[in-house]
């Protein structure tokens, strides 16, 4: 059982996070009854907010819990989160101040806004808003479920453990849909500096504190196994696909768009978006815990506890708690805590802009501002619920074999955006068609390599070794998105000569 | 500066550091070895910051009128 100063700092600083998500209501004030006030706090985040604001996008539970816990139990291969996240700011510098101006211009508010000026198509459109909000909430439940490892590690021996860790999730979830209600994206982005700094905190306290511990890295690396020291051979088509799949993904993400929207202009887009490799080094900290926690006795006797299948979650946790003071392993992991909270919000957020603009009001045009606004407020709520319900009623390793889906689909999405950019020749038909076509085959793909199971591997063994599945849909549907465009751009001229 | 030239170094910050993200074998191996810590990991950290040369070259390069 933990002592009570852990919890007596986690609280009090959950108390401060709070003040910060409300007063986010007033800093900076604009109109909150405008959607582009309210969802992109006004376009007007400068480059270090915009580095903060993005930057609490890849310090999610992702990076707490999956990356880690991937390198715990499979080693190297979860390595690639790193190169990733680097080769998806090359992908951002090109392709995102580009659609800032874009925006700025035409006062788009989501990707979908984008592609339906572009191709004049609402049925891509609302496919497109479609993918976006399926594809994140697989991605907020993820958060929960590095909200509830956390609990799990400061509950652990109490009586009721799982009553109260479930009433403590609910009741943080109605304290976040009350902020993000009121403040919008000012809340969010107050509280993501907040939690940064818990975060950067941490991440330099542990890695400093258990490489003294244990006496350098040298001893750890020497009792693991060779799969956690470099990459099999086999496995490098598996590494390389999974840095390209992921990195062009990131950015087609709904929240990852609402924080490119909201800064204030394209060349201070351009400068956060080059510092964020930075970002990257605390990201490399944590997947190395994932292998430093085979040194420390005290965290590996205290995983030994849990089944197998849920060791992986907690081992930053149960490393935080096991190598830091007490006092100081309240700070961190409040730190790990609003690491998937403020994600959850800015997510939930960029669900309610596609399900208001791109679909209802799709539905119903003559939509009035006001309603379209009260409409986005209360869904982004009950979007954070439907994820939170979806993590009380399925085990958790769920939530992490479906984000692994949500990635293939989203990436989907890169034909009509990206490419769309600046590719003039694309037809909407084609990009239609090879959406449809990558998602198909994507889940076709997945299902098949789990054997119609649980889905536990992203990656499709072929001819060259594993690929991520991710690369490969989408391939498909860059073929027939192009392919198609080309055939129809031939077929229009042929009709024009004819005439 | 021309626009050809000023073009391709633009190209060559994206892609240099893009290409060696995804030449996974140029990494792929344990020595040398950085205070214990094997090549494989402590050269993707360290290219971390590298990256952000790269990166700020390229929007520093972007803004400049020509």
């Amino acid at each position: 059982m933990i002592s009570p100063d852990i919890i007596i700092v986690f609280v009090s600083l959950f108390i401060v996070f709070i003040g910060l998500g409300f007063y986010g209501k007033y800093w900076r004030r604009g109109d909150l009854n405008h959607v582009h006030e309210w969802s992109l706090a006004g376009r007007k985040l400068g480059t270090t907010l915009v580095f903060f604001l993005i930057g609490a996008d890849l310090y999610t539970a992702y990076s707490f819990v999956a990356i880690p816990s991937g390198v715990f139990a499979k080693g190297s291969l979860y390595f690639f989160a790193i190169p990733y996240v680097m080769l998806t700011f090359a992908v951002a510098l090109v392709a995102m101040p580009r659609l800032w101006t874009l925006a700025k211009e035409k006062g788009y508010i989501t990707a979908s806004d984008f592609v339906k000026d572009r191709f004049n198509s609402r049925t891509l459109a609302i496919m497109i808003a479609i993918t976006g909000i399926v594809a994140e909430l697989p991605y907020i439940a993820l958060q929960i479920v590095g909200m509830q490892a956390v609990l799990t590690v400061m509950l652990a021996g109490y009586a009721n453990a799982q009553v109260a860790q479930e009433i403590s999730l609910l009741v943080a979830f109605v304290i976040l849909a009350a902020f993000t209600y009121t403040s919008g994206l000012r809340g969010a982005t107050l509280t993501a500096i907040f939690k940064d700094i818990l975060v950067w905190i941490t991440v330099i306290a542990i890695i400093v504190i258990v490489s003294i511990t244990i006496g350098g890295f040298g001893n750890v690396f020497k009792a693991v196994g060779n799969n956690y020291v470099t990459l099999s051979d086999n496995l490098v088509p598996a590494y390389a696909t999974l840095i390209l799949g992921s990195a062009l993904a990131l950015y087609l993400y709904p929240h990852a768009i609402s924080g490119v929207l909201s800064a204030q202009s394209a060349q201070k887009l351009r400068s956060s978006t080059a510092l964020l490799p930075l970002y990257g080094i605390g990201l490399a900290i944590l997947a190395l815990m994932g292998i430093l926690v085979y040194a420390v006795p005290g965290a590996m006797n205290f995983l030994s506890g849990f089944p197998e299948s849920s060791r992986g979650i907690l081992v930053v946790p149960s490393l935080i708690l096991y190598s830091l003071p007490s006092w100081f392993s309240g700070v961190a992991l409040l730190g790990v805590f609003v690491g998937g909270l403020v994600p959850a919000a800015i997510m939930a957020m960029a669900q309610a802009n596609l399900l208001t603009r791109n679909i209802i009001k799709e539905i119903k045009p003559n939509l009035s501002d006001k309603s379209e606004i009260q409409i986005t407020k209360a869904s982004s709520t009950i979007f954070k619920f439907v994820a939170l319900g979806f993590v009380f009623s399925v085990p958790a390793t769920y939530a992490i074999s479906l984000q692994l889906l949500g990635g293939i689909l989203i990436a989907q999405i890169l034909p009509a955006v990206f490419c769309g950019l600046y590719v003039k020749s694309l037809r909407k038909m084609p990009l239609i068609i090879g959406l449809l076509a990558g998602i198909i085959s994507g889940i076709l793909m997945v299902e098949f390599t789990n054997s119609f199971g649980q889905l536990t591997s992203s990656l499709l063994k072929t001819m060259f070794g594993p690929i991520y599945i991710a690369v490969i849909a989408l391939g498909i549907n860059l073929a027939i998105s192009f392919g198609g465009s080309m055939i129809q751009k031939k077929i229009d001229s042929k009709k024009n000569t004819e005439q | 500066m021309h626009s050809k030239t000023r073009y391709i170094i633009l190209a060559l910050l994206i892609l240099i550091p893009s290409a060696v993200n995804l030449g996974v074998p140029i990494y792929n191996r344990d020595a040398p070895e950085l205070f214990g810590m094997p090549f494989f990991y402590w050269f993707q950290t360290f290219w971390l910051v590298a990256c952000t040369g790269f990166y700020l070259a390229y929007s520093k390069l972007v803004e400049k009128k020509v």
